[in-house]
């Protein structure tokens, strides 16, 4: 059985094109069989939801009377950076108020502006002879912007680490809340819904996929920072951090529902984002691999005590074991929570699944493919020479 | 026979009353008491409280007349349905399982019965859905 996307986006236009969640095919598999449901079902959907710290947007404000180059631009009082042209910035999520508490920060600005709120803009300038302006307070929306969107340089996590704590304190970490001598277990992954577990080699996803983002439309801009290729796989499928994306798409039709600042006590500020991508089955090898479920998916447990980048992995769990909601560590049962809303998850796949088959979302080829083997360096206090 | 939760405040001046004394003597109610604490400003007591629906009213009237603060617990902790994601963080750091996840749907469901009001989910919640609400 072979099949297209120009086949697959033919019969999404005639309306008669066959879609199924990455949750829903598990069990079709399992009943039916591969090669029956490869012939049946054209497209896949998958879906998470969970906080994505490298996350940001780019915004243009258009130009003032009389004009500003704008040097330090806050929004709601969080900084942007704007070593850019004129009136563009970025804003990144994980960016704190300047008052430094940790309850507000740059997701909470994207927030505002999806939910079509309007945000304070403060810039200032020296001032130039062809921009004299010194200060503007003001208010923007999107409404107002003349662009405004996501460019998030790592997003969608082939797989995570999951948390937990040996020390005799509470720890506070972008894991969450890790209660002492391995008082609870924390993960970060919708599993078998997750986008770059169904379709583990980036077969059908690359440079130009389109997908959903944040309750809008958006693409894979490019490999994610951090894309790593050389993870030890089970079932054919990365056991840990392995390969991610950074996507881009206008704010504008994003949803709050799917763009929600978080808060990670004693952390700092995050951004969840919901992200979905339509995987194509092309034949039968991809369709094996939607079918994949919680029972065949593995994360390595890690101690956030161990204030160190190597941490060895305590053991693997499953995701089914941790969506379980306890496991046994060390003989004891212990219970978990996940960082990830398998809800919300499971929302994104299936609107994904509504837009695609009510004909407003066509499926795409990558433009190019992401890196096939790709490993991640480390960062070593060096010299110059041995920098080079 | 009812059950009710109540924060009680105390002045200093009543640290030394026997209040609990007289609630179990005189009102003969079942008194389990959740969290205590004497400090500077005075003393706080977290307790639910059982017995027949009329010796809490009563009880409440004389802790009012005592000068005693009284708060009842049903609204100590709140969720925010608006805010909440249902990811389920809160489910292990919860010690009595007032926060649990409804399956399949995975929507995570808060039971303000069962709460003892430790506040143990409101810093570890990531989008900030708990909240006391004093």
């Amino acid at each position: 059985m072979k099949r297209t996307v120009a086949e697959i986006n033919q019969r999404i236009k005639d309306g008669d094109v066959v879609v199924m969640t990455a949750e829903e095919v598990v069990s079709y598999v399992q009943s039916e069989g591969v090669e029956r449901a490869a012939k049946e079902v054209d497209v896949v959907t998958t879906g998470t939801f969970g906080a994505m710290c490298s996350s940001g947007a780019f915004l243009n404000f258009g130009h003032s009377e009389p004009p500003i180059r704008m040097q330090r631009v806050t929004l709601n009082d969080v900084p942007a950076y704007a070593g850019l042209a004129a009136v563009d910035a970025y804003i990144g999520a994980t960016e704190l108020r300047q008052d430094g508490r940790e309850e507000y920060g740059g997701a909470h600005v994207i927030e505002e502006l999806v939910a079509g709120r309007a945000v304070r803009l403060r810039a200032s300038s020296s001032g130039t002879d062809c921009y004299p302006r010194k200060e503007i307070d003001t208010y923007v929306s999107l409404n107002t912007m003349n662009q405004a969107y996501l460019f998030n340089p790592r997003n969608s996590y082939q797989n995570y680490a999951s948390g937990t704590n040996s020390s005799e304190r509470t720890l506070y970490t972008y894991m969450g809340k890790l209660l002492p001598n391995y008082g609870n277990i924390t993960y970060s992954s919708a599993g078998q819904l997750s986008p770059l577990l169904n379709d583990p080699t980036l077969r059908t996803i690359g440079v130009g996929t389109r997908l959903f983002l944040g309750g809008g439309t958006g693409y894979v801009a490019w490999e994610g920072t951090q894309f790593k290729t050389n993870v030890e796989t089970r079932f054919g499928v990365p056991m840990g951090g392995a390969r991610s994306l950074a996507t881009i798409g206008d704010m504008r039709g994003m949803s709050p529902e799917f763009i929600r600042a978080v808060a990670l006590t004693g952390y700092g500020v995050s951004l969840a984002i919901g992200i979905g991508v339509p995987i194509p089955i092309l034949d039968e090898e991809v369709m094996r691999s939607c079918a994949i479920s919680d029972e065949q998916l593995f994360s390595p447990l890690v101690d956030y005590s161990v204030q160190s980048r190597n941490r060895r992995p305590i053991k693997h769990f499953s995701y089914a074991e941790l969506r379980s909601g306890k496991v046994e560590l060390f003989g004891r049962e212990v219970r978990t929570s996940s960082l990830s809303s398998y809800l919300k998850a499971r929302q994104v796949a299936e609107t994904l699944a509504e837009r695609i088959e009510g004909g407003e979302f066509l499926l795409t080829e990558p433009v190019a493919p992401l890196p096939a083997d790709r490993g991640v360096g480390t960062l070593e206090v060096r010299s110059k020479e041995e920098a080079v | 026979m009812a059950k009710r939760k109540f924060l009680l405040g105390f002045s200093p001046d009543l640290v030394n009353e026997a209040i609990v004394y007289r609630l179990v003597k005189d009102y003969d109610l079942k008194i389990n008491i959740l969290r205590a604490e004497v400090r500077e400003q005075g003393g706080r007591l977290l307790m639910e409280v059982e017995g027949k629906a009329g010796n809490i009213k009563e009880a409440v009237r004389y802790l009012n007349e005592a000068r005693v603060e009284v708060q009842e617990l049903a609204t100590y902790v709140e969720k925010n349905e608006e805010r909440c994601t249902h990811c389920g963080m809160c489910l292990s750091i919860c010690p009595v399982e007032a926060l649990t996840v409804e399956r399949p749907s995975w929507r995570v469901r808060y039971d303000a019965e069962r709460c003892i009001a430790c506040g143990m989910c409101i810093d570890a919640c990531p989008p900030g859905a708990m909240k006391f609400r004093l």
